[in-house]
């Protein structure tokens, strides 16, 4: 079960061999190496949910064609199905990248999917690309043993273990933690000792400065059941940073980033191994920041603030929601998306404290056009959830963001189903354009209108690849 | 559907979409638990009272929970909702069922 176990000829990981098989090793060298030797996206794989609706379905892991010259292209070609209804899968990781790039005969094939309500995980095996099997299931009774529950980001972490950040204790309450399995899919324990924070969502590791960053949501209790304007008030909502120690696995640093900084989620860093640079989406407060290091100091700086815009239909200016960034293979922009207004944003970061709008793009959303592509179906949702070809020309979205806060925003996303998205990006001139042809329909399945989350690529994507 | 010598109750569960399905549920076991051996699908999802998702509303007799009920607040306990995951019927009742129950437990603040 091991991947490490399965033989494979490059015993002695040559990095040059990457050249002549790049796809059966767990990474690449470089980040440039990356964009160099992959190939394009044939297949993506796109956590689709029925939590939170009455279809009696259970969630499943969508298999999309994304090969133009296939005949099934924008088709969602197979459905994992969970074994077990009411998981809600959400964000998902693989069990190997290339920070594992040194472990002989390891494998990026099996995918760790949690199910965010249920706390139970899954290990998928895509083994075969187009049908991929589940393989294990760790059920939520042993992960509520380690007193955690609702998983959220799975990183693969160097030497093959898998790393998830949990957001509350056994009982939906704070605090949360990491979750550490081993590389055969064992839960082993916990990875931080208890008490070091409260709050968890995302987080994002830099080996090379011996750093991590984790961000805040909420207790799951809290965010589970929707968004209450009076938690945000009652200080239920998260505001920090946590800096870790990597290798001490010790907070090191707390950064509240203030009233600006109303529930940070994901967190990305710069690829290259060297930067100590990333971005933080400050989702309710709609700002982005720049966390960075000067002086053995980390910091976090406002950089970019989505103002809100009256809407005529709300009585309150309606905030962006920036609940999705990441950042290209190369390190020079930075995408985000307003889940809120429908729009998602290009920003220049070649200078990494002063990011420049280079391109807006809207569809769906509260402000984007309802039917972005003529003669398509109607996008209720905004751009959500992104994910960047490795060679930084192809951007796709899906437009749910979490089934309980979807039915306060976007009641319709529900009923309607999500859709996934795509535009082409031109890294050069800094502009991106939506692709009329492509348009993944999750509203058309066997057994109804499904959302959809989290996308990644089976070669490694510009959200998870991290670099020692 | 329970070898357990506890007292039984009859539950009438009610869909806004006007369905309705009875079911027997005993006085030691969850709404939810039950509805499912009566193949009876309710949305759930963390099944220990945190998320919210099987959020059900007592239209008539009682409910009680077996752990705190941590994804209702205040207002939505005296409103009558209870998390059909961990409710055990203390009478014969009839609940509110299906996710749009859940979406009342909050709205969209700013419109």
């Amino acid at each position: 079960m091991s991947d490490a176990d399965t033989p494979h000829d490059d015993a002695s990981h040559d990095h040059a061999d990457h050249e002549h098989h790049g796809h059966e090793g767990p990474g690449y060298s470089t980040p440039q190496a990356a964009i160099e030797e992959s190939e394009p996206e044939t297949v993506a794989y796109v956590m689709g949910l029925y939590t939170g609706t009455d279809v009696d379905a259970p969630d499943f892991v969508a298999v999309v064609d994304v090969d133009p010259a296939s005949d099934t292209y924008c088709e969602i070609i197979d459905r994992v199905e969970m074994p077990n209804r009411g998981d809600e899968l959400h964000h998902f990781g693989w069990n190997a990248c290339s920070s594992s790039c040194h472990v002989e005969g390891l494998e990026r094939r099996h995918l760790v999917v949690p199910g965010v309500r249920s706390s139970r995980l899954h290990v998928v095996d895509t083994k075969n690309r187009r049908n991929p099997e589940i393989v294990k299931v760790i059920e939520p009774e042993e992960v509520f043993e380690h007193d955690l529950s609702t998983p959220h980001t799975v990183h693969c972490i160097p030497d093959g273990e898998i790393l998830i950040s949990m957001l509350g204790d056994a009982d939906g309450d704070l605090p949360g933690g990491f979750l550490l399995l081993n590389d055969d899919f064992e839960v082993t324990g916990r990875w931080d000792p208890p008490g070091e924070i409260g709050m968890n969502y995302d987080y994002w590791y830099q080996p090379r400065h011996d750093v991590m960053i984790s961000s805040e949501w909420a207790a799951p209790k809290t965010f589970l059941p929707g968004f209450d304007l009076e938690d945000v008030e009652a200080g239920k909502y998260g505001r920090k940073l946590n800096v870790w120690n990597w290798s001490e696995r010790e907070v090191v640093q707390t950064l509240d980033l203030g009233e600006e900084g109303h529930i940070p989620l994901e967190v990305r860093f710069l690829h290259s191994p060297e930067s100590t640079h990333a971005y933080v989406g400050a989702a309710l407060s709609s700002n982005v920041f720049h966390v960075y290091e000067r002086d053995g100091e980390w910091r976090a700086d406002k950089a970019i603030d989505v103002e809100s815009r009256e809407h005529e239909d709300w009585e309150m200016p309606v905030p962006g929601l920036v609940t999705d960034l990441l950042v290209s293979m190369d390190d020079r922009y930075l995408f985000f998306s307003n889940w809120l207004h429908g729009d998602v944003r290009m920003y220049d970061v070649s200078d990494p404290a002063n990011p420049r709008l280079a391109d807006q793009l809207w569809a769906g959303g509260h402000f984007g056009p309802r039917h972005p592509i003529d003669g398509e179906r109607a996008v209720v949702g905004g751009p959500q959830m992104l994910q960047l070809s490795l060679d930084g020309t192809r951007l796709y979205w899906t437009t749910s963001l979490f089934s309980s806060w979807d039915a306060q925003f976007y009641p319709e996303e529900g009923e309607l189903g999500s859709v996934m998205l795509k535009a082409d990006v031109d890294p050069r001139k800094g502009t991106m354009s939506l692709d009329p042809d492509f348009l993944v329909d999750f509203g058309d399945l066997p057994d109804g209108p499904a959302r959809a989350h989290e996308i990644r690529w089976p070669d490694g994507d510009c959200t998870s690849d991290v670099w020692l | 559907m329970s070898g357990s010598d506890a007292e039984r109750f009859t539950v009438d569960l009610r869909w806004r979409s006007g369905r309705e399905e009875r079911i027997a549920v005993d006085a030691d076991e969850t709404v939810l638990d039950a509805a499912d051996a009566a193949d009876v699908a309710l949305p759930f999802g963390c099944r220990t009272g945190a998320c919210g998702t099987c959020t059900g509303q007592v239209v008539a007799g009682e409910l009680a929970h077996r752990r705190p009920p941590r994804a209702l607040k205040g207002r939505h306990l005296d409103a009558g909702y209870a998390l059909l995951c961990i409710a055990e019927p203390r009478a014969d009742s009839e609940v509110e069922v299906g996710t749009d129950v859940a979406a009342d437990l909050v709205s969209n603040p700013w419109k």
